[in-house]
């Protein structure tokens, strides 16, 4: 069944009218426009909720020639992820009015949470190459507004500079990946369909065949990959999701664990029936499980609760990027089923986070305890969803890291892929030990012995519990009945990510099998190595403190200190201030970009060329030509030489009349006597004589004879391919000049009549070039006044 | 360069030089010429004048006005005047390319009538393309000599 136009068009397009009319929603709301977003949010949910179980392309035409349209594509994946998004921002925006109290800009952070949202609809359903990147790249200038907040923090300018710089930086990978896909794909699907990902989708087989032909397999894999990569917070660019904790909580539950950060996993699915094979598992099992497990040992070591979730969704995230690198059906479901999990529990959590925070005053682990006794309620739901992420059976997150296991042991019964075959299994147990640990570390929190430090905690308004209590009672409903889920919408998502169709079964395990070994072990592992906490998180630290370099962060401040000090050194060489310095780098530099395109290119003059072959009359003139260059070069005063030089334009303006163009020999004199004169009103102001130390000298030569080889090569080189007689578009000219255009002088009517446009944009050149002139005349005067 | 030589050279050529570049203006369509060269000329005629009289004379001596002499370049009246010539030389382009959409044909579309029996001519040739010209006519004259009068002025 194809879905609604209509429907699908107002759940992408309701949030962003919605931020649009913040300011007025503001104006007229107050703090209450968060409740505003609540009735946008839950709207767009139900609209794509209405839209369950259709799948198919829905466009809107816009510039049909060119076959540019406002596409797009539904189908379970792209429904759960857009209606996790929405479903999710309903809560934050029940949660933000109460937590964001008393806030600044709270105009702008609904704004942008707005927008936000929109953006991550757009991604999940656009079926338009373009359009993805773009809505991608929009979530990152969101999430760049958002994580700084607070603008006159520094930690907070550093954490969104950051999170700006990788996420973004990925996404110009992600761009030349897509890039060279839609080459790829307007072979196979058709040069209509180039950027139809829909379309790609409907011939995964085909497409990943002609990829493999043209050898851009690899590079699109790649690229692809590190675009999600980054976006997705997979080692090593995980350290951007941490720092981006300086945004306030609502927006680290909804980006950094909801949304966001899961859009590269959202991508590594949707491309999984297209690019999955050999390379797609050691790419991405083999990334998902490092980051997995790396980010877990880092939440262990984390002393902010803030900074622990941040780790523990980053090793999530590396779970789930696992679970689709595993190319059996189960890592499919590992997939999609825990990117559901991890949402309903992850969110919760952070909210959860803020609760105490907001309440007890203070993030750090060691300050807080015993909170059972105060927030009762708070205490219950962080019981279920703190449990969920440990993956402690019934709950929740349980089920998935059963599939994850299930995945990891079955690779190796698909693939040769030798000692992996039981890394890959004991990576994952060793990884989810330390997930059970820091789950439990969270947990702890409410229990055991309140620190004296902790002064009186405040209860929480209700709209601060009903957004986390939703989340974990969806989330025991899914401990439940884990099959309701399944049939609900995740078996649709897995069937969109997965090559062929495998109903899925989820329930608790009632005999052995090497999963629930696996479990077991984790769990008892994890369990015994609780009471030594303490001593793992401080051996950690102070491996961390002895050696900087371990910590992706060091690599990220060394790297852009580098770059900053080094842009400014050749910053300071290049924009010295001397027009001479400015001449030299743009010459030198517009040389090397023609000879290198040349020498890339393949273009060699012909030897032909290298003859002589032109009339007397030519000879001669050009001769004079050649002489008055050498005037102008040996000329000792400015006079002599601009009066040798113009010698040399007359000469090619009768070189013009000599080959019959009169109206460029025309040209030619007239600019060339205006130069002349512009030469003569300037030329009092020059001085006579410039000390000048030997080493410029050397470095003018070097310039002119750079210049002059560029020159003289290039006009070998463009003219070598001139054709044998006049071309078609040269006859059809001479032909239509006077029976269309009513003109003899062919130049002319072509000018205005037949490419007038050309032209007009000619004229602009000369406008814009008059105008540039005057505004840099009147800004230095404007300068010297200073 | 104000010298006398410069000056009575001036005084003959300059109007020579203006007659020729508008004859290269209007002939543009069937010989050698056009806007664009018949603007460069035009310009050459007003560098020669600034070249011998200095930059004030324009003002002073052709429109008989003062002159400020503390008045920043880009202000002066007659840089005024110039911008604006470009600025209607853009407009009258646009505009003439706008009027063939009234006849719903393409942007920029040119057409021509030949009137016959006209005394003294005898066959006359209007085309639709002079006014587009005259354009870059304008954008041409005003564009450089905003440049030359106000980098000359420095």
């Amino acid at each position: 069944m194809p879905p609604e136009l209509s429907v699908v068009l107002a759940a992408v397009a309701l949030p962003f009218v919605a931020a649009v009319s913040t300011p007025v929603l503001y104006r007229l709301l107050g703090e209450r426009t968060g409740y505003a977003g609540v009735a946008v949010a839950l709207a767009s949910f139900l609209l794509l909720a209405s839209q369950r179980g259709t799948e198919g392309t829905v466009g809107l035409e816009w510039i049909p020639s060119l076959d540019v349209a406002l596409r797009f594509y539904l189908d379970g994946w792209g429904l759960l992820f857009a209606m996790l998004a929405c479903g999710i921002g309903t809560l934050i925006f029940l949660y933000s009015p109460a937590y964001m109290h008393g806030e600044p800009h709270l105009a702008r952070f609904y704004t942008a949470l707005l927008a936000f949202m929109g953006s991550i609809v757009g991604v999940a359903l656009a079926a338009d190459l373009i359009a993805i990147f773009l809505f991608w790249e929009l979530t990152s200038l969101c999430s760049f507004v958002l994580i700084g907040h607070y603008t006159a923090d520094d930690s907070s300018q550093y954490a969104s500079r950051m999170a700006m710089f990788i996420t973004v930086g990925g996404g110009l990978f992600l761009l030349v990946g897509l890039l060279l896909l839609s080459v790829v794909a307007g072979d196979v699907v058709g040069p209509d369909a180039a950027f139809n990902l829909a379309a790609m989708l409907e011939t995964p087989e085909a497409m990943a065949e002609a990829l493999r032909e043209q050898g851009l397999f690899l590079p699109v894999l790649g690229l692809l990959a590190i675009g999600a990569g980054a976006k997705s917070a997979q080692v090593p660019l995980h350290f951007w999701l941490p720092n981006a904790m300086a945004a306030p909580t609502p927006v680290s539950a909804f980006l950094h664990s909801a949304t966001m950060v899961k859009v590269g996993v959202y991508f590594i699915g949707r491309m999984r029936p297209i690019l999955v094979g050999e390379e797609w598992l050691f790419l991405f099992a083999t990334l998902g499980l490092t980051t997995m497990t790396v980010c877990a040992i880092m939440a262990v070591a984390a002393t902010d609760i803030k900074e622990l979730l941040a780790y523990s969704t980053a090793s999530h995230l590396g779970l789930m990027v696992a679970g689709f690198g595993f190319t059996s059906i189960y890592g499919a479901e590992t997939g999609v089923f825990h990117l559901l999990n991890h949402a309903l529990f992850k969110a919760a959590l952070f909210l959860v986070a803020g609760i105490v925070a907001h309440e007890a005053g203070t993030r750090n682990i060691d300050n807080l305890g015993g909170l059972r006794h105060d927030l009762p309620v708070t205490a219950i739901i962080t019981v279920i969803v703190a449990l969920s992420m440990a993956g402690i059976p019934p709950f929740n997150g349980f089920y998935s890291k059963e599939l994850l296991f299930e995945a990891a042991v079955e690779a190796s019964h698909h693939h040769d892929i030798g000692v992996l075959g039981v890394l890959y299994p004991a990576v994952a147990v060793f990884g989810s030990v330390f997930t059970v640990l820091y789950s439990l570390r969270f947990l702890s929190l409410f229990f055991g012995d309140r620190p004296d430090a902790l002064g009186h905690v405040h209860r929480p308004s209700t709209t601060l519990v009903v957004a986390p209590g939703v989340l974990a009672l969806l989330a025991a409903a899914v401990s439940i009945r884990p099959q309701l889920a399944v049939d609900v919408i995740v078996q649709s998502g897995v069937d969109a990510t997965a090559l062929e169709h495998h109903e899925m079964h989820v329930s608790l395990p009632t005999s052995y099998s090497p999963p629930v070994g696996m479990s077991a072990v984790t769990i008892a592992v994890g369990l015994a190595a609780y009471p030594f906490y303490d001593r793992i998180h401080d051996g950690l630290n102070a491996t961390l403190d002895a050696a900087p370099p371990i910590a992706a962060n060091w690599w990220y401040d060394a790297i852009v200190g580098g770059l900053t000090g080094g842009g400014a050194w050749v910053g300071d060489r290049i924009h010295n201030g001397l027009l001479r310095t400015y001449a030299t780098w743009t010459l030198l530099g517009t040389c090397g970009l023609a000879l290198a395109g040349f020498a890339a290119a393949g273009t060699v003059a012909s030897s032909e060329l290298i003859g002589f072959d032109a009339a007397p009359a030519v000879a001669l003139v050009l001769l004079v030509a050649v002489v008055a260059g050498l005037a102008v070069a040996l000329s000792d005063s400015h006079i002599a030489g601009v009066l040798t030089l113009s010698i040399l334009g007359f000469m090619i303006a009768i070189f013009y009349i000599l080959a019959s163009a009169p109206d460029l020999a025309l040209t030619q004199l007239v600019v060339e006597t205006l130069v002349l004169l512009i030469f003569l009103l300037v030329i009092e102001e020059i001085p006579e004589y410039y000390e000048v130390s030997l080493g410029k000298y050397a470095r003018d030569a070097v310039v002119s004879l750079a210049v002059g080889a560029t020159a003289f090569i290039t006009v070998l080189v463009t003219t070598d391919a001139r054709p044998e007689g006049s071309t078609d578009i040269a006859r059809a000219y001479a032909e239509q000049a006077v029976p269309e255009g009513g003109g003899t002088n062919i130049v002319n009517v072509t000018l205005v009549d037949f490419r007038g446009f050309d032209t007009m944009g000619e004229l602009i050149v000369v406008a814009m070039a008059a105008i540039s002139i005057l505004t840099l005349i009147v800004m230095r005067s404007g300068g010297d006044d200073e | 360069m104000t010298t006398v030589v410069m000056r009575t050279t001036a005084r003959v050529i300059v109007p020579i030089i203006l007659v020729v570049s508008t004859s290269l203006f209007v002939e543009g369509h069937n010989l050698p010429g056009g806007g664009f060269i018949g603007g460069v000329l035009t310009t050459t005629a007003f560098a020669i004048i600034y070249l011998a009289f200095g930059l004030d004379f324009v003002e002073r001596g052709v429109l008989g006005r003062d002159v400020d002499p503390g008045k920043e370049p880009s202000r002066d009246r007659v840089v005024v005047a110039y911008r604006r010539l470009f600025e209607y030389g853009l407009a009258i382009a646009v505009l003439s390319g706008l009027v063939p959409l009234l006849f719903g044909r393409p942007f920029l579309t040119q057409t021509f009538v030949i009137f016959e029996h006209v005394p003294l001519y005898g066959e006359i040739e209007i085309a639709s393309a002079l006014a587009f010209d005259f354009g870059v006519y304008c954008v041409v004259v005003g564009g450089l000599l905003t440049i030359l009068s106000v980098v000359g002025a420095e």
